[in-house]
C-alpha cells in the first residue's frame, strides 16, 4: 500500500517536475525548493504580520474596524500588507504539503531521516493553529464560523470542563480578554514554538537549504504582490453573534476541516486528525523497511583528513581524537544511527583508489553493501556490446529508470547507492586502464535524489573544483553527467549515447591530448 | 521563452492560492432555516444529604479524618426537555462535570430549525428524578430567518431565558 501511494506520488512529481524544468534552472524549481520556500513564505508572513499588528486593535469592537481602515484607508500599504499575510500563508499550506508528499514518495523519511520527518509534524499542527487564530482576529463573519466551529472542537476535548463555545453564542458574553489571548496565541506563543520547531526540524540535517535562490524569491513575492493588488483580501460581513452564519468564503488551506465537524462530530473530526497524525509518525518504522548496513571506518587506512566528515550529507560522522596511537590528530567515526548507508563517504575518500596493487583495496571508510573493491570488480568485468564502435559505461544510482532501460538495451550499467559513491580515481581507472572508453553517470535530477549533495559533489570532482579531484589526463569529453543536461529525457538516452560514443570516438582519434 | 514560462507557472500558483483562498463558498444554513442554540451549566442536586457519624465509627476513624458528617460530593445528572411545536427538539441527560463528579453540568447544542413561529415548551431537572421535571416552562417565539436563537437557564432566576 505504501509503496503504491509512493509510485503515484513519485509519478505525480514528475508530471510535475517535467515542464518545470524546462523553465527553471537545475535545482530553482519551485518543487526543487519546497522546505526552504516555506522558510520563505513564514517570513513574509512575519514582515507583513508586524505591519498589521502596529495599526490592529486588541478588542472585540476595535478589531474589525482596525482592518477595515488598514484594507480600505490604508490599502496601498496596510491593505496589501494584509493580502501578503494572508496568501503567503495559504502559499505555506501549499508548499508544506507538498514538500511532505514528496519526502514520502521519494522514500526519504527512513533510516536517520525519521527525526526531520517526526519533528516536522509538531509544525504542522503549529502552523494550522496560527492561520486559524489569525482568520478569529479579524472577528467577521468567517470569524464568528470559525470560532463557533473551533471551540466546539475543543470541547470534545474530555480534559476542558465548561463549554468553550457557550462564549461565542451573544455578544454580550465575548470580552475583550478574549482578543487579547487570541493576539497572544497568534503573536507570541505559537510563532515562538514555530521558531523553535523549525530549528529542531533541521537540527540533523547538515547544510540544510532555508533560502530559496534569489530568482525563487523574487519571482514569487512578485507573484504574491500582484495577486494582493488583483485580489486584495478583504474581511467578509462584521461578526454578529445574534445571527447564524449562512454562508461564508472559507479559507480551504486552513479550514477544510470544519465542514466536517458538523458534517460528522467534533468527536469524529479529532480521531480523524489524530489517526493521520499518528500514521504519518509512524511511517517511517513502518514496512518496507530498508535498513541497510552503514558505512564502516578502517583506522589502517584512515588518516583522518575529515572529507567525508565533510561531504556527510546527515552529519553521520564524527571526527574524534585518535585511538590506535597513529601520528593522525583525528579519525572517523560512524554514527550508525544516522548514516543513510548513501556512500558519500566513499566518494570523498582519497583511500579509495582502484589503483591500489600492493595491498587489498580497503579505503579509510567504506560501505559493506558494495564495497570499494567490488566496485572495481565490476568496473573490471563489465561487458560491452560489439556493434559499437566505444564501450560505454553507465554508472546509475539506485531506483533511477535509466539504467534500467539501458540495460535492457544492452548497455554496461554499475549500480551504485548515490552518484557520490563513487571516487574521480573510479572513473580514471576506468577510462586509463581501458575498461571503457567512455562513461556516463545517470543521477536523478531536480531534487527527486534519494540522498542529498551526492550528485552535486560527484559533478563538482569531475569538474575538478571539488577535492578529490579527478585527474587531469582525462578528458572530460568522455564523461557525461546527464542530470546535469536538463534536456535530456530519459526517452532520448539513446540518441544521448550515440551524441557520446561520436564525442569519444573523436577525442580516441585525435588523442587524449587535445 | 523561460521567463515567460516562470511567469506561467507564477501565474498558476497565485491562481491556485487566490481561488481556494475564500472558494468555493460554504453554504452553512439554509435561506430559510435558524439556529437554536442551548447553552447553559447548572449543577445538579448532591446525590444524598449529610449524614453523621456514630461515635463508633468515628473512633474507627483516624484522628485527623475524624469529621462530623459524611456529606457526599457526587451530584445528580441534569435533565433537560425542550419541545417545539411539541415536537422534541433536544432531550439530553448531562452528567456533572469533574473527576469526582461534583461539578456542574454543561449543557451545549446546536440545533437547525426552520425559520417560524414556535410554542416552546422547556424542562428541567436536576434532582435526580426520571419522571417528573423540577422546572418547567412554557414560551411561544418567532425566530426569523438566519437569527441565532440562544436559550440559556439563568441560575439565578431558576428559569429559562432567550437571547
Amino acid at each position: 500500500m505504501l509503496s503504491l501511494l509512493q509510485k503515484t506520488g513519485r509519478a505525480g512529481f514528475k508530471i510535475l517536475q517535467r515542464p518545470m524544468s524546462r523553465v527553471f534552472s537545475p535545482g530553482h524549481s519551485p518543487l526543487d525548493q519546497l522546505g526552504s520556500l516555506s522558510i520563505f513564505f513564514c517570513w513574509i508572513v512575519l514582515v507583513s504580520g508586524i505591519w498589521l499588528l502596529i495599526f490592529f486593535h486588541t478588542s472585540v469592537s476595535g478589531a474589525f474596524e482596525s482592518l477595515e481602515y488598514l484594507t480600505h484607508q490604508q490599502w496601498y500599504l496596510g491593505g496589501i500588507m494584509r493580502s501578503l499575510h494572508r496568501y503567503a500563508s495559504d502559499a505555506l499550506i501549499v508548499t508544506v504539503l507538498l514538500h511532505i508528499a514528496k519526502e514520502f514518495s521519494f522514500d526519504r523519511y527512513r533510516q536517520s531521516r525519521w527525526f526531520s520527518w517526526v519533528t516536522g509534524m509538531p509544525l504542522i499542527w503549529m502552523i494550522f493553529p496560527l492561520g486559524i487564530t489569525g482568520y478569529w482576529l479579524v472577528w467577521d463573519e468567517l470569524a464568528h464560523y470559525t470560532a463557533i466551529t473551533s471551540a466546539e472542537l475543543m470541547d470534545a476535548i474530555p480534559i476542558f470542563t465548561g463549554s468553550m463555545a457557550a462564549n461565542f453564542l451573544s455578544d454580550s458574553v465575548l470580552s475583550d480578554r478574549f482578543f487579547t489571548l487570541m493576539a497572544f496565541l497568534h503573536l507570541i506563543g505559537l510563532p515562538i514554538f514555530l521558531v523553535f520547531g523549525i530549528w529542531l526540524h533541521l537540527f540533523r540535517i547538515s547544510r540544510p537549504v532555508i533560502s530559496p535562490p534569489r530568482t525563487l524569491m523574487s519571482g514569487t513575492l512578485l507573484a504574491m504582490l500582484v495577486l494582493a493588488l488583483v485580489f486584495p483580501a478583504e474581511s467578509q460581513d462584521k461578526a454578529n453573534l445574534s445571527q447564524a452564519t449562512q454562508s461564508i468564503n472559507l479559507d480551504w488551506f486552513y479550514l477544510h476541516t470544519y465542514p466536517l465537524v458538523r458534517a460528522w462530530s467534533p468527536g469524529w473530526v479529532w480521531t480523524m486528525l489524530v489517526g493521520i497524525t499518528g500514521l504519518i509518525v509512524m511511517a517511517p518504522w513502518l514496512p518496507p523497511g530498508r535498513k541497510q548496513e552503514p558505512a564502516i571506518v578502517d583506522l589502517e587506512n584512515c588518516n583522518g583528513c575529515r572529507r567525508c566528515a565533510d561531504d556527510c550529507p546527515y552529519g553521520a560522522i564524527d571526527m574524534r581524537p585518535r585511538s590506535d596511537g597513529k601520528s593522525y590528530t583525528e579519525e572517523a567515526v560512524v554514527v550508525a544511527d544516522l548514516c543513510v548507508s548513501c556512500g558519500i563517504c566513499v566518494g570523498a575518500c582519497p583511500t579509495a583508489s582502484p589503483f591500489r596493487t600492493r595491498s587489498d583495496l580497503v579505503p579509510g571508510i567504506d560501505l559493506p553493501a558494495l564495497s570499494a573493491a567490488t566496485l572495481r570488480e565490476k568496473i573490471k568485468s563489465a561487458s560491452y556490446k560489439d556493434d559499437h564502435t566505444s564501450r560505454i559505461l553507465t554508472f546509475c544510482c539506485e531506483g533511477n529508470r535509466v539504467g534500467k532501460q539501458l540495460q535492457s538495451a544492452g548497455e554496461a550499467v554499475i549500480y551504485v547507492a548515490c552518484m557520490g559513491q563513487i571516487p574521480p580515481s573510479y572513473l580514471d581507472y576506468a577510462l586509463s586502464r581501458g575498461y571503457a572508453d567512455g562513461i556516463v553517470l545517470t543521477a536523478c535530477a531536480d531534487g527527486g535524489c534519494r540522498f542529498r549533495f551526492g550528485a552535486d559533489w560527484t559533478a563538482q570532482r569531475v569538474m575538478r573544483t571539488r577535492d578529490p579531484h579527478l585527474r587531469k589526463r582525462i578528458d572530460n569529453r568522455k564523461i557525461a553527467m546527464i542530470w546535469r543536461d536538463k534536456n535530456i529525457a530519459p526517452q532520448q538516452m539513446s540518441r544521448h549515447l550515440q551524441k557520446l560514443r561520436a564525442s569519444v570516438d573523436s577525442v580516441v582519434r585525435h588523442g587524449d591530448a587535445e | 521563452m523561460r521567463i515567460l514560462g516562470q511567469m506561467v507557472f507564477y501565474a498558476l500558483f497565485v491562481v491556485v492560492v487566490g481561488v481556494f483562498s475564500a472558494w468555493p463558498v460554504l453554504r452553512v444554513l439554509g435561506n430559510d432555516e435558524a439556529i437554536v442554540s442551548v447553552s447553559f451549566s447548572l449543577a445538579g442536586e448532591r446525590i444524598g444529604t449529610c449524614r453523621k457519624f456514630t461515635q463508633e465509627e468515628l473512633n474507627e476513624l483516624a484522628p485527623n479524618m475524624r469529621r462530623p458528617a459524611d456529606c457526599p460530593r457526587e451530584r445528580h445528572p441534569v435533565r433537560v426537555e425542550i419541545s417545539a411545536n411539541k415536537k422534541i427538539l433536544y432531550s439530553a441527560t448531562l452528567p456533572p462535570s469533574g473527576l469526582w463528579s461534583d461539578g456542574e453540568s454543561i449543557a451545549y447544542q446546536r440545533i437547525v430549525i426552520a425559520a417560524g413561529e414556535y410554542d416552546l415548551s422547556m424542562n428541567l431537572d436536576n434532582t435526580g428524578s426520571d419522571s417528573t421535571f423540577r422546572y418547567s416552562q412554557s414560551a411561544h417565539v418567532t425566530i426569523a430567518p438566519g437569527r441565532n436563537f440562544v436559550i440559556r437557564f439563568d441560575q439565578l432566576s431558576k428559569r429559562f431565558v432567550f437571547e
